[in-house]
């Protein structure tokens, strides 16, 4: 997947992680957002039996998105670790702040739910993973 | 005659019982619903059987992925109620056009969600049908005790039977036929069609009326203990280990093995 030329614009800047860099930790507070320009990344989630990997994810792919569209607090609730070199663009938080603040009511309300039932079946596959271990 | 066809239709209010089919996966509609009061199941199938991948409560939305997906607008997902629940209901053109509107970026987010979503819930579903085979302790426990009492008497019959799901509505009745019985447990058969609202899996708990003699009815409460496939007819044979019997209905259990 190329990477969407509107989002092209949001870029404020690019960053470039190593192999297995931890590029957002699971638990810390943050809700700035990038689109991976080149590379993989894994999506890694604690549980009883350690940090487990429930998801990959590839160009054009936005990462770190949870956490700004959720209601609530900011709290990172996986982690996100380079699989191999990646390119990374960081997007405007400031600018994406204002436009998700500015939509109306129900349209947040969807969506914050669909960033919800995410969060629960990411937790329900990291749980059902080592269940079946 | 109105020629409000662009009107948008108002916000309405509905009220499900529990055990009700909200919606039901593969059907077609984009809705959008607000759970006010209650509590909703969202089940995927696969393979013949349901799998709950979450339950929702007041303030949350259901039936959203329909709507953000687009095109086709069929449903991912079946949802239940749980509990009696009210749910208001919103058109989706009351959405459409906000939606429309949105920055390409946010809209783009949310397909990737949706996308990762029906990723995950094809995961989980999966998992839990490989780990349905490996029956959860309590199932196995029953299993085993339906094993060693059925070794006790088994009586061969052909009884028509009706059964539910323990937690369901009185309304759902599936029709069987009893073809064997003893004290611990029983086996139905079912043609395919008798199943085109619940499909049972191991550890469910059912309820089961019968007559033995022409005016006798006697209910019986069970765990599923196996599910089997028949032949080309599609029919599907469940065994079931009781777990809970009416003293009087036991009696006549009882009885009826000994005649």
């Amino acid at each position: 997947m190329t990477v969407n030329s509107q989002v092209l614009m949001y870029i404020v800047s690019e960053e470039s992680f190593s192999d297995k860099a931890v590029i957002i930790k699971e638990g810390s507070i943050g809700d700035w957002v990038y689109v991976i320009l080149e590379g993989r990344v894994k999506i890694k989630k604690q549980t009883s039996g350690g940090l487990l990997t429930v998801d990959t994810l590839s160009e054009g792919d936005f990462v770190g998105e949870m956490a700004m569209l959720k209601q609530g607090n900011s709290t990172r609730t996986v982690s996100a670790v380079a699989d191999g070199p990646v390119v990374l663009g960081l997007l405007d938080s400031v600018r994406l702040a204002q436009e998700w603040e500015a939509q109306p009511t129900r349209i947040k309300k969807v969506i914050s739910n669909l960033i919800q039932n995410l969060e629960e079946v990411t937790k329900k596959a990291a749980d059902m993973i080592i269940a079946s271990k | 005659m109105t020629k409000n066809k662009e009107k948008i239709p108002p916000v309405v209010k509905l009220n499900y019982s529990k055990g009700d089919l909200i919606i039901k996966a593969g059907d077609y509609g984009k809705s959008i619903y607000e759970i006010i009061s209650g509590k909703v199941g969202i089940f995927v199938e696969s393979g013949g059987a349901e799998t709950r991948v979450a339950i929702l409560g007041p303030g949350m939305i259901v039936g959203e992925m329909a709507f953000i997906s687009g095109n086709t607008g069929t449903r991912s997902a079946s949802a239940r109620a749980l509990e009696d629940c009210w749910l208001e209901v919103w058109h989706p053109a009351i959405l459409l056009n906000d939606y429309k509107k949105m920055p390409d970026v946010l809209r783009l987010i949310a397909g990737q969600a949706l996308k990762i979503i029906v990723r995950m819930n094809k995961m989980v579903v999966e998992l839990s049908l490989k780990q349905g085979k490996h029956k959860d302790r309590q199932t196995q426990k029953l299993s085993d005790q339906w094993a060693d009492k059925r070794k006790l008497y088994r009586k061969m019959v052909s009884l028509k039977c009706v059964f539910r799901p323990a937690n369901s509505p009185e309304e759902l009745k599936i029709r069987g036929i009893i073809r064997d019985v003893s004290m611990g447990g029983l086996r139905i058969t079912v043609d395919r069609l008798g199943f085109r609202n619940y499909i049972p899996i191991p550890g469910d708990e059912l309820f089961v009326s019968t007559y033995f003699e022409s005016n006798q009815k006697v209910n019986m409460t069970g765990k599923v203990v196996w599910l089997k496939k028949g032949g080309t007819d599609g029919t599907i044979s469940l065994g079931m280990a009781f777990t809970q019997m009416d003293p009087d209905d036991r009696k006549s259990l009882g009885f009826f093995l000994m005649t």
